[in-house]
């Protein structure tokens, strides 16, 4: 039978050809539909310009009126009276505080210009957006760019300044704290901020059982009461006189009520997207309503953040910022190198080799390398407490100092993070006030270690090289670390080597990370090496280092129990005053210092390329503050690309 | 044929039961446990029983209290059309609520009794209210269950803390951890002189109240659930007992997203690279194989073999590495893309590219998304061609010997025809079942591609939930794939059927 081409053939052909060709044509009219968008959208936003230097001047001539009124009249206006206020109680003393300013006024660096767009690079993908929901360190970094507080910490002084109150009232004796938001404070959308909705995002979202923010639910035990005084103030009160309660007030972001109450507890559980604030910038794309859910953010686009133009306070310089992950740690320098991302954050042996190997690279680039009060610390902590019932060599203080003193956490440091870091002396953030400088941490001095030994009863009695104690067991130890990296092999080689020397064994145990958990949960190590982030100032330690978090629940995992500490976390915690406070912080410092429960090994500096395209990029105790950058002669704002 | 294949249909099921259990058991019984992601850790936390009554109410919550094969029941139920029970109701978002959940009785209910549980009155509100009072009722039941749950913890911790006052002998029914299972403790007379057992009875006693809360509100809530707020979903077969209703994949614990929304936005990514990459590999390496069969020892066949060879040499790993730093470094080539699908700021771009008035070129969506693929497509696509080549050219030999070739030849077919037609269409049964591999794999992913060019496709979305442990994501997974796998298996059986008359299945 011959294959010819028939009447079906012929049929076949031509429905093939109108499919092929109305697809082409549905293409072609889709470009032209979004070319006029273009158009369309370019034309919103110039609107949107407008409407808000309308707004603007407007306010401004308001508040020129009572002045020019009292002017008028040869009286000089009251500023801050009587009358100002009046939302205030009785006998105790308000801290006024203005609307936010940049800590650099980037207006005073030379080549500023208003406009362009900053990209930052993430070596991960954020998960979700939704505050409060959201828990990694990236959706973090977004958040603080979209939403405010009541207040913030300066960034050079690390002070709890006013943000979005510009009053407050802390209680002498710790029990209530009543906060005035600032008259002109708004949100993204233009509506007002209200102690309606602090109150609602703190009873309503973040104590709302239906909705998942675990985290946040259970710090804010303490929180007895949230009442709306006015319009805009509004009273904190606490169950004890605790210091955290000036975090739980001023420390978390104030979200619109008008806004989250549109869409339900599930929806907001499972969203991605919805975040919007009082701050500098504002989600570019929003859903407006539950019906518009998937227009939101997803993970596996970038973030975009636009001015927002509605701000209350001073409006930052730059159009946009953009959040672009890149896994790969060499794509993302490539990426860089290749403009396009503005910032990202180098790896320790990238930081280093990358400013060796390429002297004009700091032509173009800053590289930045401080320590902040984000940086955390890396330890190893030594069981004090019994492991499966039966007790460990640490147990003894001696020869937990004895350990430390072993280990030449300089050269540690030099080998295998290429110098990069600082010795860490303790558990408190260095930059904080918190942390004595006249603190040094332990020397290195195996002669002084082995004495200490010695005196705890670990002599090498049969000279073969290794430690015994007086029933005869030699001094053997399992040490556990994570797997996955370069570094935590060869920190663990390191230490080994270095308490070989001495005479002691240690095994290694590398463990998967989900083991981590487990492991810590059970206490179940000799011991073990993890690190310790930090994104406050001051933090409350009881968690971590009271021997009532012992119990399971609790982060004790090293079962270190000194009566001196518990004393001196308590006084702490309860001590309202700042200065008497970060005293009380010093000693306690001192104290586990003194006891050593965990070798403090290294406080690792952020490290930062920021292309010398963007000005006033200036690092602070707080970080950076990105809503400061400008861009150097910027081009006009972004259009379809290339 | 019908019978075959009804035959392998039906035992289909039976497999992909045998594949989910045991991957389940698997996740279950690896350490760390299912939801290894969810532990808490204190940090800012002041209290350390609320971060224990916080993970007793996640285990909860998750149902990870329960023993294994309840929780497989659970979730092949969730995961089964037929649905048995009251039905869910569908809310007008799209959202499925289930009935409350009801609350167990509290532990050690021989030794310290239960208070009796009061009737509850419950009147529907009417119209509009309705909706609210369930939403209320619902956030009510939520609330005190959670409280509820926290007072077990604590209860268990009270009756440690006996146990431990107590001395030795009691001391030995704690767990390794040093913490209290009740069931260990049935049985045991508690002394009322005896230390300790002030707190205990406090804790029970609190636990109780707390108990007889969460037990009436949820007796509310599961009446304003009854009253009907929303619709009821899914369509009845035995009204009461049996319905059809569609698959719920679940809640992804890791990311607390639904899973099918999780796997709608990868899934597209990865088919995209792989339906591009496959045909590629195919049409390169397919007739380099019969080239190079057709003249087998000459040049042709040693230099594609001696390429292929060594580029299926390089690891990927390698190859992804050198892509990046040569071709898509502006200091060296620069030619493509670093990482991702779309540049920056694609949302903006049309469709097509077109040139605008200053006559500039902008590029189009859709030549954007093609130059973004193009490495992770190199990458994907560079080592298949020595497998596929080789066994083409290796079946072409053996047919190359067959009678009908000669027979062909000496009827004085021309060549082109003898090869093209006769050998070759009976060379592609291996071909056939090496294609069939396809489907499974592009629902796999490769994982190195999208972890080097950050590519949010399938094989991230796996290893994340296999580094977390999050089962739902895992066994939706290990489901879709199992399923897809059979039917592939089974399609390549009916291609051989079709392929080859000498193969029938009656």
């Amino acid at each position: 039978m011959q294959n010819r081409f028939g009447v079906k053939d012929f049929l076949f052909l031509v429905v093939l050809l109108a499919t092929l060709g109305s697809v082409w044509l549905s293409m072609v009219q889709k470009t032209r539909m979004e070319l006029a968008q273009g158009e369309l959208k370019s034309k919103l936003a110039d609107i949107e310009q407008q409407v808000a230097q309308l707004g603007r001047k407007l306010e401004r001539g308001l508040e020129q009126l009572p002045q020019a009124a009292a002017d008028a009249a040869g009286r000089r206006a009251a500023t801050a009276g009587p009358e100002a206020d009046a939302w205030a109680r009785p006998g105790v003393a308000v801290e006024r505080w203005s609307a936010p300013v940049p800590a650099t006024d980037p207006e005073s660096v030379p080549g500023f210009a208003v406009g362009g767009e900053f990209t930052e690079l993430f070596e991960a993908q954020p998960a979700k957006l939704t505050p409060y929901i959201a828990g990694d360190v990236y959706s973090t970094r977004v958040l603080d760019r979209v939403c405010e507080s009541l207040g913030r910490f300066d960034p050079k002084t690390l002070r709890m300044v006013g943000a979005l109150a510009d009053g407050w009232q802390v209680d002498p004796d710790g029990l209530w704290i009543r906060a005035h938001i600032h008259p002109r404070a708004r949100f993204s959308d233009g509506q007002p901020v209200t102690a309606e909705d602090v109150r609602w995002t703190m009873v309503d979202y973040i104590g709302n059982p239906l909705i998942e923010a675990e985290r946040a639910r259970s710090t804010q035990d303490n929180l007895k009461e949230v009442k709306v005084i006015d319009d805009r103030t509004v009273d904190f009160i606490f169950k004890e006189p605790l210091f955290t309660n000036t975090l739980i007030a001023f420390g978390n972001p104030v979200l619109p009520k008008h806004y989250y109450s549109r869409f339900e507890p599930s929806q907001i559980n499972q969203a991605t997207g919805l975040l919007v604030g009082s701050g500098q910038f504002r989600l570019e794309r929003l859903p407006s309503g539950p019906d518009q859910l998937d227009t939101q953010w997803t993970p596996g686009q970038d973030v975009v953040l636009v001015r927002n133009e509605q701000y209350w306070g001073e409006k930052p310089s730059l159009d946009r910022m953009r959040f672009k992950t890149i896994k790969d740690d060499l794509g993302r320098l490539v990426a860089y190198r290749n403009g396009e991302g503005s910032m990202m954050l180098p790896t320790s042996p990238q930081f280093n080799t990358v400013l060796r190997d390429e002297p004009g690279f700091e032509d173009t680039s800053y590289a930045l390398k401080w320590t902040n009060m984000r940086c955390g610390y890396s330890f190893i902590a030594w069981q004090c407490g019994p492991r499966n019932g039966k007790p460990t060599p640490f147990a003894d203080k001696r020869v937990r100092r004895a350990m430390t003193m072993l280990l030449d956490r300089e050269r540690m440091i030099q080998d295998i993070w290429d110098g990069i870091g600082t010795v860490s002396k303790g558990p408190v953030n260095p930059e904080s006030a918190g942390s004595d400088p006249a603190l040094k941490p332990l020397p290195f001095d195996p002669d002084a270690a082995k004495a200490l030994l010695a005196e705890a009863g670990w002599k090498d009695r049969n000279g073969d090289g290794i430690l015994e104690n007086e029933q005869g067991d030699a001094f053997t130890f399992e040490y556990t670390y994570a797997t996955g990296g370069e570094i935590s092999e060869r920190i663990a080689r390191f230490v080994k080597d270095s308490f070989a020397k001495a005479g002691i064994v240690m095994k290694t145990r590398p463990v998967d990370w989900s083991r981590y958990q487990e492991i810590l949960k059970l206490r179940d190590f000799d011991a073990i090496t993890l690190a310790w982030g930090s994104n406050a100032p001051e933090s409350d330690p009881r968690q971590i280092w009271h021997s009532e978090s012992v119990k399971e629940g609790g982060d004790n995992f090293t079962q270190w129990k000194s009566a001196r500490a518990d004393e001196l976390i308590e006084k702490g915690r309860r001590t309202m005053g700042e200065a008497e406070r970060m005293a009380v912080w010093r000693e306690f410092e001192a104290c586990v210092a003194e006891d050593q429960p965990y070798t403090f090994v290294r406080v690792a500096p952020w490290l930062r390329f920021v292309k010398r395209e963007f000005g006033n990029v200036n690092t602070y105790k707080t970080g950076l503050q990105p809503e400061e950058f400008f861009r150097m002669g910027a081009p006009a704002a972004p259009s379809p690309a290339n | 044929m019908v019978s075959y294949l009804a035959r392998r249909l039906a035992f289909m099921v039976p497999t992909v039961l045998g594949i989910t259990l045991m991957v389940f058991c698997l996740l279950a019984y690896a350490p760390g446990g299912i939801g290894a992601g969810l532990a808490v850790s204190g940090g800012q936390m002041s209290d350390t029983s609320r971060v224990a009554q916080m993970q007793a109410y996640l285990e909860d919550r998750y149902g990870l209290n329960d023993w294994v094969i309840v929780q497989y029941g659970r979730w092949l139920s969730r995961i089964s059309p037929v649905k048995f029970g009251e039905r869910d109701l569908r809310a007008p978002s799209g959202e499925r609520v289930a009935a409350p959940r009801t609350i167990d009785d509290p532990p050690l209910a021989a030794a310290f009794p239960l208070p009796a549980v009061p009737a509850v009155e419950f009147t529907a509100a009417s119209g509009d209210d309705l909706v609210a009072q369930f939403k209320k009722l619902q956030r009510d039941a939520e609330g005190t269950r959670r409280e509820y749950i926290g007072s077990v913890r604590l209860f268990r911790d009270a009756l440690a803390d006996w146990a431990r006052a107590q001395g030795d002998e009691m001391a030995r029914r704690l767990d390794a951890k040093g913490s209290a299972d009740p069931d260990r403790f049935r049985g045991v007379a508690f002394d009322a002189a005896s230390d300790g057992y002030p707190k205990l009875r406090a804790a029970a006693d609190s636990m109780h109240a707390k108990w007889l809360a969460a037990r009436q509100a949820q007796a509310l809530a599961h009446a304003a659930f009854r009253a009907g707020p929303y619709p009821k979903s899914g369509i009845p077969l035995l009204p009461g007992l049996v319905s059809l209703d569609t698959p719920d994949l679940g809640v992804a614990f890791s990311k607390n997203r639904p899973v099918w929304d999780l796997i709608a936005a990868a899934l597209p990514v990865t088919l995209l690279i792989n339906l591009i990459a496959f045909p590629i590999s195919y049409l390169i390496a397919v007739p380099t194989g019969v080239l190079a069969s057709v003249r087998r020892g000459g040049w042709f066949d040693v230099l594609s073999g001696f390429l292929y060879l060594s580029l299926y040499s390089v690891p990927t790993v390698l190859a992804g590495v050198f892509a990046i730093g040569f071709l898509a470094n502006k200091q060296y080539l620069g030619w493509f893309p670093v990482s991702g699908l779309h540049e920056s700021g694609a949302e903006a771009f049309t469709f097509l590219p077109y040139t605008d008035a200053a006559g500039t070129w902008h590029r189009g969506y859709l030549v954007d998304t093609m130059w973004h693929v193009a490495l992770p497509v190199l990458c994907l696509v560079y080592g298949s061609f020595a497998v596929l080549s080789k066994q083409t050219r290796a079946s072409m030999l053996d047919n190359f010997n067959a009678d009908y070739v000669r027979t062909a030849k000496a009827k004085g077919v021309p060549r082109k025809d003898v090869v093209l037609r006769h050998v070759f269409r009976n060379s592609l049964l291996p071909l056939i079942t090496m294609f069939v591999g396809i489907f499974p794999a592009m629902l796999a992913g490769s994982v190195v591609i999208e972890r080097i060019f950050t590519v949010p496709g399938m094989g991230s979305l796996i290893l994340e939930a296999i580094d977390l442990r999050d089962r739902e994501i895992i066994l939706a997974n290990t489901f879709m794939i199992a399923c897809v796998n059979l039917l592939a298996l089974l399609l390549a059986d009916i291609l051989y059927a079709a392929a080859d008359p000498r193969v029938s299945y009656e």
